[in-house]
């Protein structure tokens, strides 16, 4: 259940890839939606810690178009709500999540992604 | 009063006020004594109330303390998890036989002080002399309950302490049932007298209590039952390095969960840490190096991983909001700043990946913690050591981050060895740069140095604890000579 919060947080970290190394692109996923109550004052402290386009860009690949170009300074209660969808409610079950950089893959199963590294492709 | 270079606000000294603070008494278990003021500090610091320790010695099953008001109470009875309940059989009381003949219909937890004194006739003259404080309850239906703490009184001298209170003029009825208020009368006994279960003993120690209190009844903790229901016997999932639920509630509290805040467990294991913070409301993120620990047995698609099973049990599992494979000191996180807590039992029992010692463990904890955690944010973890040897230098000093300790601190005993719970503060106000966590460098040793009590710790573990030669002997704890 790898959601798109933790998601925004991750970066590829294999030896010297530092490079589009973020976000992580998914592919082959099957996608669970998750009901959930919304913490509108978490989502609002939370937001400068996202970044936005590379959120905007994951969730359209996955086929949510809510999100607009460009992170609102005001927001609405349905844009709130929308991101807190984006955010809380959309888990990766299975699937890959692949850098740009370097192509490594990162195989998701079960819910839980699998980020441990070969002892070659191991520092920074 | 307390002397301890712990500044928490929650200490803070209000300004003298004419009327008198009201004075409440938590009647605590025995266990985990070092942990009581620090536990009690968090649930003051997060609820942001003001708490003062008007006694608070650790061989007793009281604390006296003063609050502002009555709903500070409340938050402490929805968090304090040494705070006993009704009906709970005594823990380690040296004077409780372990047979079923100590059974206490009801164990108070938190009260409001009427009076305090150290005789019954001092008591009832006192309260003679300030009627107001019992006049608001004289009408109403009551109950009484009365206790003697490391001593059990004798029931037909229970039932002359209850009748003595006949003077101060009440007109409500005695009810067993849903009384309108219960009223607590604790005699407090010395705990090194307690070790005779005679019976002659016993009744010839009879009376002569230290103290006595006399009390109105506010309410039982709602914390201390989540011990059993979070019980690892009855857990769905768990493995052998699973942390019991008391510990593992004390261990959160310190890390001020609430809703809306993320913690974050970089050595999840089988998720302990996960749920007790999830229970008061956190969102929880968990990875370890070892995806079996978090997974469980079973594979294939539509298999749910344990740490998911248990949060389902718990009803957490919204808060759970990720548990991934990774090892930390090769982690994938993209930024720091973000986290508000990281509480962790580091794997000193485990082998890990590669030989690491756990001197740099912790340095390297904490300097994780000052990467990733918000300002404020705070970093809990236990410390295992070998007694003899433990020094405070032992818990790395990192520029940004101070440790909030309390006394001699909050320590578990095992004998031999112990593990100290840390409790620390990040203060600094930026992210700082991302640690490399190199621990090539080996830890040096100088002659005349302090050796940190973990140094070695799971060559030693592994050695009983033989004691190891001291580098100079000037050190400040000499263990025994072998
Ligand atoms: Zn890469």
């Amino acid at each position: 259940m790898v959601r798109l919060i933790t998601h925004n947080m991750l970066a590829c970290h294999v030896k010297n890839c530092t490079k589009d190394n973020f976000p992580l692109v998914f592919s082959e996923v099957e996608l669970v939606i998750r009901e959930s109550e919304a913490n509108y004052d978490f989502l609002r402290r939370f937001m400068p810690k996202l970044d936005w386009p590379a959120l905007v860009d994951t969730a359209r690949s996955l086929g949510d178009e809510t999100l607009p170009d460009d992170q609102p300074e005001e927001w609405t209660d349905e844009q709130l709500q929308a991101l807190h969808h984006v955010l809380m409610e959309m888990h990766v079950e299975e699937g890959n999540m692949t850098c740009r950089g370097c192509g490594h893959v990162y195989p998701i199963s079960n819910g839980i992604p699998n980020m441990l590294l070969a002892e070659h492709e191991v520092g920074r | 009063m307390l002397t301890s270079s712990f500044v928490c606000p929650a200490t803070v000294s209000r300004p003298s006020k004419v009327s008198k603070m009201p004075l409440y008494v938590l009647r605590v278990c025995m266990e985990h004594a070092t942990f009581r003021i620090p536990s009690l500090l968090s649930v003051a610091q997060l609820y942001g109330f003001s708490i003062k320790f008007i006694s608070e010695d650790a061989d007793r099953g009281i604390v006296v303390i003063e609050l502002d008001d009555d709903e500070d109470v409340d938050k402490l009875l929805e968090r304090g998890t040494l705070i006993l309940p009704a009906g709970e059989k005594l823990p380690p009381d040296p004077y409780a036989k372990p047979s079923s003949d100590l059974r206490l219909t009801m164990l108070s937890t938190a009260s409001r002080l009427l009076a305090q004194a150290d005789s019954y006739d001092q008591l009832h003259a006192y309260l003679h002399e300030h009627p107001e404080g019992l006049r608001p309850y004289l009408d109403k239906n009551f109950k009484f309950f009365v206790e003697g703490i490391n001593h059990r009184i004798p029931s037909s001298r229970q039932r002359k302490s209850i009748d003595a209170f006949e003077q101060h003029g009440y007109t409500g009825k005695a009810a067993m049932k849903d009384p309108e208020v219960e009223f607590i009368i604790y005699e407090e006994y010395d705990l090194n007298e307690a070790h005779s279960h005679e019976k002659s003993h016993r009744l010839e120690r009879d009376g002569q209590f230290r103290q006595v209190y006399f009390c109105v009844k506010m309410g039982e903790s709602r914390a201390r039952p989540l011990i059993q229901a979070h019980s690892v016997k009855t857990r769905s999932y768990y493995g052998n390095t699973s942390m019991e639920a008391e510990m593992g509630f004390l261990m959160a509290g310190q890390a001020l969960p609430a809703p809306g805040k993320i913690v974050y467990d970089p050595f999840a294991g089988t998720g302990s840490m996960l749920y007790s913070c999830a229970h008061w409301g956190a969102t929880v993120l968990g990875s370890d190096i070892d995806g079996r620990q978090m997974r469980g047995k079973g594979q294939g698609k539509g298999y749910v991983p344990g740490v998911y099973r248990a949060a389902d049990q718990y009803g957490v599992r919204d808060r759970v909001l990720d548990c991934m494979t990774f090892d930390i000191t090769r982690g994938p996180w993209r930024r720091g700043g973000w986290l508000d807590a990281v509480v962790t039992d580091p794997p000193y029992y485990r082998p890990p990946s590669r030989p690491y010692e756990l001197v740099n463990l912790t340095r390297d904890l904490v300097l994780f913690a000052r990467w990733i955690l918000v300002p404020g944010g705070r970093l809990v973890f236990f410390l295992p050591t070998v007694s003899e040897d433990y020094d405070a230098v032992d818990v790395p000093v990192v520029e940004g981050m101070r440790e909030l300790k309390w006394g001699e601190g909050s320590v578990q005993d095992f004998g031999k060895w112990g593990r100290r719970l840390i409790t620390m503060e990040k203060t600094a106000d930026d992210d700082g740069a991302r640690p490399s966590f190199d621990d090539s460098e080996a830890v040096e040793v100088d002659s005349g140095a302090k050796i940190p009590g973990h140094f070695q710790f799971r060559e030693r573990y592994h050695e009983k604890f033989t004691p190891r030669l001291q580098p100079s002997s000037s050190a400040a704890s000499p263990g025994p000579e072998t």
